[in-house]
């Protein structure tokens, strides 16, 4: 069909062509405010996710005797509130057992757990809490409050998640890793404040396995 | 520089003797090592590594040094049984410079602590993590010194009774500055 034809059409039927436009434009406005409706639920509630310790890792590793050691925490829940599309709502909880730690060595773990280190019959939990992110060219940052041995400070942790459907699971995956220094938290009295044996930096890295819950 | 074949060279002399000087400060160091708190006793272990693996170098050296020289002869005045004595123990403390560094290495390997040369560099793990194996070298590691400790009692108390009963060269052709009665050092 020409132009021609078209406008001599919509001439020929000025009121139904009139009515038409005018129910698709209701019909492109209902849409669009579905569309926003739904992004605006999005947003209000970030997906909740739990751990799945079993599938989870938290490692680190630390300069002994000159040599590169490496550990592990066995238990640490996780409780994470995230929507990429929404990082405003997104919240993220880490409570580390610090009893559970595992360098591998039962003697060097119970050093580890005295009072001069991490005393955990004190300070039986580290806790990381972040409500603020960003998204940075990798991934995303968690900026957050760190507690290792009473002693709380700023943290800022980047990681990178990527969600799942594995048979209907929704589940979601982070990992990352950064560094800190055991002396900011106290992790080293007496003796163990020299860093000539063991260093004060502490690599930290994560793979975390978490599943979509109920909150 | 070089062995003759009735004198030890000044770098078989020097080699000798650095170690001599380094198991002395190996037995000193293990011994410290065991009733000192955990942080100290890291320190300390560290440090008997550190020089355990010089002594793997040195012997290393020694040994290949040993081979592109002549060996000097032992005295003729020895009798057959020893000689037989003196290389059945001059080897044994050979393969002892060899398989203490080694049986140390392997044994923190199994403990799951790496070896770190003076924490300049670190060296790899000679076996796999393993608590049974880690007692097993722990043990080893220990008789070994033992029968090194021996040895070296041995030897030493052989090469004085050599210098002072006997009156022979075969201290004499170990020390620098000595001339022996067969021949100056070259």
């Amino acid at each position: 069909m020409s132009k021609r034809a078209i406008t001599q059409g919509a001439r020929a039927l000025p009121a139904r062509w009139l009515s038409a436009t005018a129910a698709a434009l209701c019909l492109a406005a209902w849409a669009q405010g579905a569309a926003a409706q739904s992004a605006a639920a999005q947003a209000a509630s970030p997906v909740h996710y739990v751990l799945d310790q079993a599938k989870s890792t938290l490692e680190f590793t630390f300069m002994q005797a000159g040599a590169q050691n490496k550990g592990k925490f066995t238990r640490f829940p996780v409780s994470f509130d995230f929507a990429p599309g929404n990082l405003a709502g997104s919240r993220l909880e880490v409570t580390v057992e610090i009893g559970s730690l595992d360098t591998g060595d039962k003697e060097r773990d119970d050093t580890l757990r005295s009072a001069d280190l991490f005393a955990v019959a004190k300070f039986p939990q580290a806790h990381f809490a972040a409500s603020q992110f960003v998204s940075t060219a990798s991934g995303f940052e968690a900026l957050g409050k760190l507690t290792i041995r009473g002693v709380t400070r700023d943290a800022r942790v980047p990681f990178t998640f990527r969600t799942a459907d594995e048979h209907g699971v929704a589940a979601g995956y982070m990992s990352g890793k950064t560094s800190l220094r055991r002396l900011d938290f106290g992790v080293g009295q007496g003796d163990w404040k020299a860093t000539d044996q063991v260093g004060n930096e502490v690599g930290v890295s994560f793979a975390l396995r978490l599943t979509a819950a109920a909150r | 520089m070089r062995n003759t074949t009735h004198r030890w060279g000044a770098l078989a002399q020097l080699l000798h003797w650095t170690i001599v000087v380094l198991i002395i400060v190996q037995f000193t160091l293990a011994a410290l090592a065991e009733d000192l708190p955990p942080l100290k006793k890291l320190g300390m272990l560290a440090r008997h590594k550190s020089v355990g693996i010089t002594i793997l170098a040195l012997a290393i050296l020694r040994l290949a040094w040993r081979w592109a020289n002549p060996t000097p002869a032992l005295p003729e005045t020895l009798k057959p049984y020893q000689r037989v004595l003196a290389h059945i123990s001059h080897a044994l403390m050979y393969v002892l410079l060899f398989a203490m560094p080694l049986s140390g290495w392997m044994m923190s390997s199994a403990r799951g602590f790496p070896v770190s040369w003076f924490g300049f560099f670190q060296l790899p793990d000679l076996v796999p993590k393993n608590r049974a194996l880690y007692e097993a070298l722990l043990t080893t590691h220990g008789t070994l010194a033992l029968v090194l400790g021996v040895f070296v009692s041995l030897h030493a108390g052989a090469a004085l009774a050599h210098h002072f009963l006997f009156k022979d060269d075969v201290l004499r052709r170990m020390l620098p500055f000595t001339t022996t009665t067969q021949g100056s050092e070259r």
